[in-house]
């Protein structure tokens, strides 16, 4: 199948933390209006509706799904709307129906929302919505199985087959904060942490420390994207989507011999790259969406930046934080943003194309030409790899 | 038996023979009869080569921990008084591998590569949890 050819000409967000007295619509609104205005576009040149499910809020999902944001927001032009649900990889599925439906003309121009407000969702039924979200209720939920417990089980692993030390592992935390303290949209902007306060944080499931898991989060944005002829003709600065590589790996972690899914984010990199006509030595940014701070060692080894085993070391000798020779995840991924649900996924992309666009701030990365950004869901169900660049090519 | 307050497992027609086999205290693993390949979980077609030509064969209940994580905190009430507990995953010496817990230890007991069996939990009167506990030297 020829390349999507699909441009994000605009991006919206609101910073993550908790608005429990914000309606989840408040959010919507500002997101969509910033994110059309950043377009140049007018609303009803929005064409199209693709958004991300919003996680453990069933009735918004519910209202999104059935085609209230349209009508609401008054998008005259709007041929057609739908959610994409695929957990953290929601995103990257609405971003690919977004390019079907403009190479096949239902839309030129197509906005893509989300929002998550779960401070208004008492802490049980959090809890309860994680601990059985994506969990096998046979084989998994009666053992008491939580994410954290999941991706716990794969670390405690990776840390004994690589040798990864405990405070190499901090340090993935420690440099994610780093460029979240960078970044006014975090709720942990200006506040970065040393590695004695992860490593003292209160064990959460061993071998990981609480400042080592996720700290759920309401937050929101929103991005409009187009075709690349539509894109050179209306700005002068977008984010170009070049190549893209996916495997599906498995629900449950217990059944893949691929246990730190570093095969998969080998092949999806090397698919993405190849389609966008690059090398990995090419790439400006690694914005990692790997949720948990393992993962962020398994695919940097999965690109070649670091031999197996060796990427906790090279983080905690500062390569990947501000001012690093390969900056990664530059929004601090899931522990430095805290956790949106499903929301996670989109900023990478807002940021992706806030980078190639100039307009990143204090964590801009000078002559930033590409970026490689992943998504997964569940617990790492699949690997999904895309490049994007400044120009079309 | 006192109230059993934590989730029972939600059975398929295709897994009622594994729960039959627990509450007896054997621990089946089902297998293709077509193709040979060993399957956990049970399915209703074999994974492998989609046969529905499918049996079951007990396990030796002996096993060695891939992973483990001891829960300190964040679970669900349900599962609170058994905190801290040890979520496991359990290579079977048949080649699967399941999720469990490991009980009847110190949780800083537990290692990867920790020889272990396989104990019967009953926790209702129709249901039958595997868990399992390291092998005494």
């Amino acid at each position: 199948m020829a390349k999507g050819k699909l441009a994000i000409i605009g991006v919206g967000e609101v910073p993550t933390g908790r608005y429990p007295d914000r309606a989840p619509w408040d959010i919507i609104y500002e997101v969509c209006k910033q994110a059309v205005t950043d377009a140049g576009l007018d609303k009803n040149d929005i064409e199209g509706v693709i958004s991300v499910n919003p996680m453990a809020q069933p009735q918004l999902a519910s209202e999104i799904g059935f085609g209230k944001i349209p009508e609401e927001l008054g998008l005259k032009g709007c041929n057609d709307v739908c959610i994409c649900n695929a957990g953290g990889a929601s995103t990257t599925n609405c971003l690919r129906l977004a390019e079907q439906w403009i190479e096949s003309g239902v839309a030129k121009t197509v906005l893509i929302p989300h929002v998550t407000v779960q401070s208004i969702i008492p802490p049980d039924k959090l809890i309860a919505f994680f601990a059985t979200a994506g969990m096998d209720l046979q084989w998994e939920y009666p053992f008491g199985t939580t994410y954290n417990g999941i991706v716990a089980m794969m670390t405690q692993r990776y840390m004994y087959e690589t040798g990864t030390t405990a405070e190499e592992m901090a340090s993935v935390v420690v440099a994610l904060r780093k460029w979240a303290a960078l970044d006014p949209n975090s709720m942990f902007y200006k506040k970065p942490v040393t590695l004695e306060d992860v490593l003292s944080s209160r064990m959460v499931s061993t071998p990981l420390h609480s400042r080592e898991c996720n700290v759920l989060a309401d937050g929101g944005a929103a991005m409009v994207v187009t075709s690349w002829d539509l894109a050179k003709e209306i700005t002068s600065t977008a984010a170009y989507k070049l190549g893209q590589g996916a495997r599906y790996l498995s629900a449950s972690p217990m059944l893949r011999d691929d246990f730190f899914t570093r095969e998969a984010w080998r092949q999806t990199a090397q698919m993405a790259l190849d389609e966008a006509g690059i090398a990995r030595n090419d790439i400006d940014i690694f914005e990692f969406y790997a949720a948990y701070p393992f993962c962020q060692c398994v695919m940097l080894e999965a690109v070649g930046v670091c031999e197996p085993g060796k990427a906790g070391k090279f983080i905690m000798e500062g390569h990947t934080s501000p001012g690093g020779s390969v900056p990664c995840a530059t929004i601090g991924d899931a522990t430095g943003r805290g956790h949106t649900g499903s929301g996670v996924s989109i900023a990478n992309y807002v940021e992706t194309a806030r980078q190639l666009t100039g307009k990143a701030g204090e964590r801009q990365i000078p002559d930033c030409q590409y970026v490689l950004a992943t998504s997964a869901g569940g617990a790492y169900m699949n690997a999904v790899t895309t490049i994007w660049g400044r120009e079309a090519q | 038996m006192k109230e059993y307050k934590k989730p029972l497992p939600e059975i398929q027609p295709w897994s009622r023979a594994f729960w039959e086999g627990t509450r007896k205290h054997k621990l089946l693993v089902q297998e293709c009869n077509d193709c040979g390949v060993k399957i956990f979980y049970p399915r209703k077609h074999c994974p492998q080569c989609w046969s529905s030509n499918l049996g079951w064969s007990e396990a030796s209940g002996k096993g060695r921990v891939f992973s483990h994580t001891t829960t300190m905190t964040g679970v669900e009430d349900k599962f609170a008084d058994d905190l801290p507990y040890v979520l496991a995953i359990v290579d079977l010496e048949e080649g699967v591998r399941m999720m469990t817990n490991i009980v009847d230890c110190d949780p800083a007991e537990v290692g990867i590569g920790m020889d272990v069996e396989v104990v019967f939990e009953e926790v209702t009167p129709e249901i039958t949890l595997p868990k399992w506990k390291p092998v005494k030297k």
